[in-house]
């Protein structure tokens, strides 16, 4: 901390810096860094989703899961068809059907990918 | 990019403090408008600590970076050339370190002798960046660290990783070199910068 005039004088000098002629080019190219920086983050958040998706999608199929679903929607479509009214047995038709297991996997797929932008733009946010 | 949630003045009437709440928002123009009202103190400074135009203006931008991405933690409680300036001198100070130009200690002969790194030329007008380079690199460092960045002498040797002790030798050899060339009475004369 200053203690006399002398050091006070002496913060006021290093405090009063001309302004130099290229500051405002200065402070383009420091945006433009910050934009490159942003741009290679998005990227890099981009390529992680890509990544741990395929990972994610590899380990379920390596694990059978797809076969589960389908058996796991033949099991729903008799349990439907035998005790519910054929009204409300029509309505639930679509999970006991041949593709029924891939429409299943296809909508958590797109669940998959919703999470992803999700938590792309909350990093964004952050 | 999202426009800022509250609708911003023009960004050349407004506050720093204004400007850096929506800089922390995200938004850059704001943040533009700090930089290039206060990129020439901190390049001056790193320039007065010794730094080339090069490395002073390289140093200075990762610093600016730095800020932008650290502005949530400014509260605000200094202003804001204040803290960009203690980040660039802390910066700068990692890079000389780094490349080991000088050793703290290793100087202190030098500054026995008292003899300067740099005289200034004759007919050269005392000013502060003249009068600065009469101080050795690590009294230059100090100095600026203390006066110019605003850290006390701890905050400084934390920086510099120097003794305690060391530092605040090298500030009083250097605060003495520069009260000889600018104050009044000293080798400034009447061309010194610091007034009665």
């Amino acid at each position: 901390m200053p203690d006399n005039s002398f050091e006070f004088a002496l913060e006021r000098m290093f405090a009063e810096a001309p302004r130099r002629p290229d500051s405002d080019l200065f402070a383009a190219r420091v945006l433009e860094r910050l934009d490159r920086g942003w741009t290679a983050r998005r990227a890099l958040i981009g390529a992680m989703g890509v990544m741990g998706g395929l990972i994610g999608a590899g380990q379920l199929l390596g694990a059978g899961a797809l076969h589960e679903l389908a058996a796991f929607g033949a099991r729903s479509n008799d349990y439907v068809t035998q005790h519910l009214p054929p009204e409300l047995a029509s309505l639930a038709a679509p999970a006991g059907l041949p593709a029924g297991a891939q429409a299943i996997w296809m909508a958590a797929a797109l669940a998959l990918v919703a999470a992803g932008f999700g938590v792309a733009r909350l990093v964004r946010e952050i | 990019m999202a426009n800022p949630p509250i609708r911003r003045p023009a960004l050349a009437s407004a506050h720093d403090l204004e400007l850096v709440g929506f800089a922390a928002g995200g938004d850059r123009a704001a943040f533009g408008e700090l930089v290039r009202r206060h990129n020439s103190l901190v390049r001056g400074l790193l320039r007065r600590m010794g730094a080339d135009g090069p490395t002073a203006d390289d140093v200075a931008q990762d610093a600016f970076l730095t800020a932008f991405e650290q502005i949530a933690e400014f509260r605000g409680e200094g202003a804001f050339r204040a803290w960009v300036s203690r980040i660039a001198a802390r910066l700068y100070v990692r890079r000389w370190r780094r490349q080991a130009k000088a050793d703290l200690m290793a100087e202190a002969s030098e500054m026995e002798s008292g003899t300067p790194s740099h005289a200034p030329a004759a007919d050269a007008r005392i000013d502060l960046d003249e009068a600065l380079k009469s101080l050795s690199e690590p009294e230059r460092i100090c100095v600026s660290l203390c006066y110019g960045a605003g850290l006390s002498h701890a905050e400084a040797a934390t920086a510099l990783n120097a003794p305690l002790g060391t530092v605040k030798s090298h500030v009083k050899r250097g605060l003495d070199k520069l009260r000889s060339r600018l104050s009044p009475d000293g080798d400034g004369g009447q061309r010194s910068k610091v007034s009665a």
